[in-house]
């Protein structure tokens, strides 16, 4: 503690340079923060889901699952809810918005209740089979509020009264599930979340299109048997019409993560460039500092400083600002963080909810003393070899 | 002496006392290599990805799909549409007369053994299919036979799923052997399984193609193209020039990462920024000296300030062609995997950005420091120590 006036001190000898190195560490801080939050978030958005969900879906593209299955697949051994889950895709009253509603049965409500949709929800869709629920991004972007109504068209002859226009009013919102609408079904696919019930479709539909669903969704009474049951399942169906394919949600997510951009692995290789590009300017900033105070350092000598209060001056000199930096980085980083969550809800951009984590700033202040200490490396080298009558005398 | 002469003679004596100066320009060359590093790696994938979707001779097509959608989803062609889609004028003719269009079909294969979701995907082509692609060149095998129940593997498809001919891939009516490899010039097909269309469709009990791909007889026939079937009342398809739906397609999958990859390139540069200043004022005070003699002598404030923006702009510069090095030897054409196998791409143009950005950033940078350098006195700078 004693020696922070000291290391104060010598920190704003040249005010100027100082707040400009603090400035350049900060913004290279604030960078590494961002990706230390935006790699977390992609984790997140895997680890939200869990191994003890299962996707089953037609092994080869077909017209829909029967939702006769559902029974079949609710009496196989560990399976402790079935529901059904159909999506219906067109545009809205203006052509270029495309709009996918996701319709839903009962059964969805036991088989997948992260789906972000209290009791009240469930009850309201129950009671109101033409109405849906949008996440709160869906509904920013679309500007709608409670009570108004949503169309989606598509082609024509799409229901049994011979239109192609299904009209859904608004019962409310519902907040974005972690990690939805990655992009994870490929080009073309609309992210927005949209849930309706799936009687609605069954009345409206077309005679031929009824009865089916997408995707059957499987809650599993234990995660470790999710893929002992998914063997079962397709086995079972093998030679069914159509045969059947499952796969945890969780194996299944982290696949799809694998085939879009790898942002988790981007995000910490650009961290590392950002802090590689400082230590460059710290070590170079000390070095400096050091060398034009040579006479000082040889003066303490002089005056009974051993190598280790020396070094210790030096350390701290260094580790000072980078420190400080990573304090103000952080903070900005947080900011950035709330902004890019607050554009990701508004529908702005597609990506997973970012949130600032005491890990982050933890990471940070653990590369700020790295970077500190390592910058130091190179003055205490140079001030062990220095010859302190040279230097004292001017030499 | 001419103010240029004089910008000359400043900067080559700034610039030769660079070798004393040496480790402070070394962090702005690295720091700049950094930046521009960072951007050109972020963006090689763009271009890649671009690349690969975008063929020069797609300038020239057109794709029809069924409906209203943004994209070719719903695969509900019908023969009969098809057959009024090749009826259309504008489109140019084979050598055997017919029209030079493709009806494709587009399907996404279950899981091979060791993948939990399945990403391969099957393209159905017809007799057109392969007249449409000039660049496609079976490698291994042989080319899948019209009627039979035999597919070819793209490169890119190959090495990612270990498809090799003799392989096999589930279908619904069995397993399917593959009997070649092809290439096809970097072009996104070779990251599918290719089969004979009507073959594949009727294993699959599908009715409906996903697309049909035109070769117009010239860009101008467009016009008079689209306007045919989409006034067409019999028809109800979308059409887009090839390049533009490309353009959407791989957009589609970048977008998000080309506007992050300009925002982390905005904020490196803003650090990079900040770093050049403060080393720039080191090097205008390491030389004041230096420049109250240059000026004692004669030369003009203008030309000290220039050379300082010259050093600045040169070490930038410097930075900026290491950076683009490191990032052309690090993942120019390398393959990547977005939905479909494609390598990544460290262009000219690449190159050119990121030196224009590096020079921008280091011109911003040293024009304080070259502020402080032209209001020297002559007098105080040769007192300093």
């Amino acid at each position: 503690m004693k020696h922070l006036p000291l290391v104060w001190a010598a920190l704003w000898r040249n005010r100027t340079e100082s707040v400009l190195t603090l400035l350049a560490l900060s913004v290279a801080f604030a960078l590494f923060g961002t990706m230390i939050t935006l790699n977390a978030a992609y984790e997140r958005a895997i680890d939200d889901t869990r191994l003890d969900r299962l996707l089953v879906a037609c092994r080869f593209e077909c017209g829909g699952l029967p939702v006769a299955y559902r029974g079949q697949l609710a009496r196989i051994g560990g399976v402790v809810g079935v529901g059904g889950v159909l999506w219906l895709g067109g545009h809205e009253q203006d052509a270029r918005h495309q709009i996918t509603v996701m319709f839903v049965d009962e059964g969805v409500r036991l088989a997948w209740p992260e789906l972000p949709m209290t009791q009240a929800d469930w009850r309201a869709l129950d009671a109101s089979p033409a109405g849906v629920f949008l996440s709160e991004s869906a509904a920013a972007r679309r500007q709608v509020r409670v009570g108004d109504t949503v169309s989606l068209t598509t082609g024509p002859g799409g229901r049994a009264d011979g239109g192609d226009t299904w009209f859904f009013t608004v019962l409310g919102m519902i907040p974005d599930p972690p990690g939805w609408g990655q992009g994870s079904v490929g080009p073309g696919w609309n992210p927005d979340l949209i849930v309706g019930n799936l009687r609605y479709f069954e009345a409206s539909s077309r005679l031929d299109e009824r009865d089916v669903v997408i995707v059957f969704r499987l809650a599993i009474d234990r995660a470790e048997h999710a893929r002992e049951v998914c063997r079962e399942i397709e086995a079972r169906f093998t030679n069914a019409s159509p045969a059947l394919y499952c796969v945890p949600a969780r194996d299944d997510a982290e696949e799809l993560a694998d085939a879009t951009i790898n942002m988790r692995q981007i995000s910490l290789g650009i961290g590392a460039a950002g802090l590689f590009m400082i230590l460059f300017l710290c070590a170079n900033g000390m070095a400096e500092s050091v060398r034009e105070r040579l006479p000082e350092f040889g003066v303490l000598k002089t005056l009974g400083y051993e190598d280790g209060r020396i070094a210790t001056l030096v350390v701290l000199e260094a580790i000072v600002p980078t420190v400080l930096a990573a304090v103000i980085g952080s903070a900005l980083a947080r900011a950035a963080s709330a902004l890019v969550a607050h554009l990701a809800v508004k529908g702005v951009i597609d990506m997973p909810e970012m949130r600032a984590s005491p890990a982050a700033f933890g990471w940070a202040l653990a590369a700020a003393l790295l970077i500190g200490a390592l910058s130091a490396l190179v003055p205490l080298h140079r001030l062990r070899r220095m010859d302190v009558a040279a230097v004292v005398a001017g030499r | 002496m001419s103010e240029l002469r004089q910008i000359a003679a400043v900067c080559r004596v700034g610039i030769g006392s660079l070798r004393g100066r040496y480790p402070p320009a070394l962090v702005v060359v690295i720091g700049m290599a950094c930046v521009v590093g960072v951007l050109a790696s972020m963006l090689s994938l763009t271009a890649g990805l671009t690349q690969a979707y975008l063929r020069p001779e797609d300038a020239t097509r057109a794709v029809v799909w069924s409906g209203t959608a943004n994209f070719d989803q719903s695969r509900s062609l019908h023969r009969d549409t098809v057959a009024t889609v090749l009826d259309a004028p504008g489109i140019a003719k084979g050598a055997d007369g017919a029209p030079l269009a493709d009806a494709e079909f587009l399907m996404r294969l279950p899981p091979l053994e060791g993948f939990a979701a399945g990403s391969l995907q099957l393209r159905g082509v017809g007799p057109a299919g392969l007249a449409l692609r000039p660049a496609f060149r079976i490698v291994a095998g042989h080319m899948f036979r019209e009627g039979t129940r035999e597919l070819v593997a793209g490169v890119g498809a190959a090495r990612k799923f270990g498809l090799s001919v003799g392989s096999t891939v589930q279908l619904r009516d069995g397993r399917w052997p593959v009997v070649g490899v092809f290439s096809c010039g970097t072009d996104i097909i070779e990251s599918y399984v290719v089969g004979d269309a009507d073959t594949v469709m009727a294993a699959a009990r599908r009715r409906g193609f996903a697309q049909v791909i035109a070769q117009l007889t010239d860009a101008g026939a467009y016009a008079q193209f689209r306007t045919w079937l989409t006034e067409n009342p019999a028809l109800a398809v979308s059409v887009e020039r090839k390049t533009d739906y490309d353009l959407r397609v791989s957009g589609a999958n970048t977008a998000f990462f080309t506007h992050m990859a300009y925002l982390i390139g905005a904020i490196m540069a803003l650090g990079a920024l900040c770093g050049i200043v403060k080393i720039m004022f080191a090097a205008v005070r390491a030389r004041t000296r230096e420049i109250g003699t240059l000026r004692a002598i004669g030369f003009g404030a203008v030309p000290v300030a220039a050379s300082v923006l010259v050093e600045a702009a040169l070490l930038g510069v410097l930075g900026a062609l290491l950076g683009a090095a490191c990032a052309w030897l690090a993942f120019d054409g390398r393959e990547m995997w977005v939905w479909g196998a494609f390598r990544l791409r460290v262009s000219a143009s690449l190159v050119a950005l990121g030196i224009l950005w590096a020079l921008v950033t280091s011109l911003l940078g040293g024009l304080p420091p070259a502020l402080r350098a032209a209001r020297l006195l002559p007098a105080a700078a040769l007192r300093a120590e």
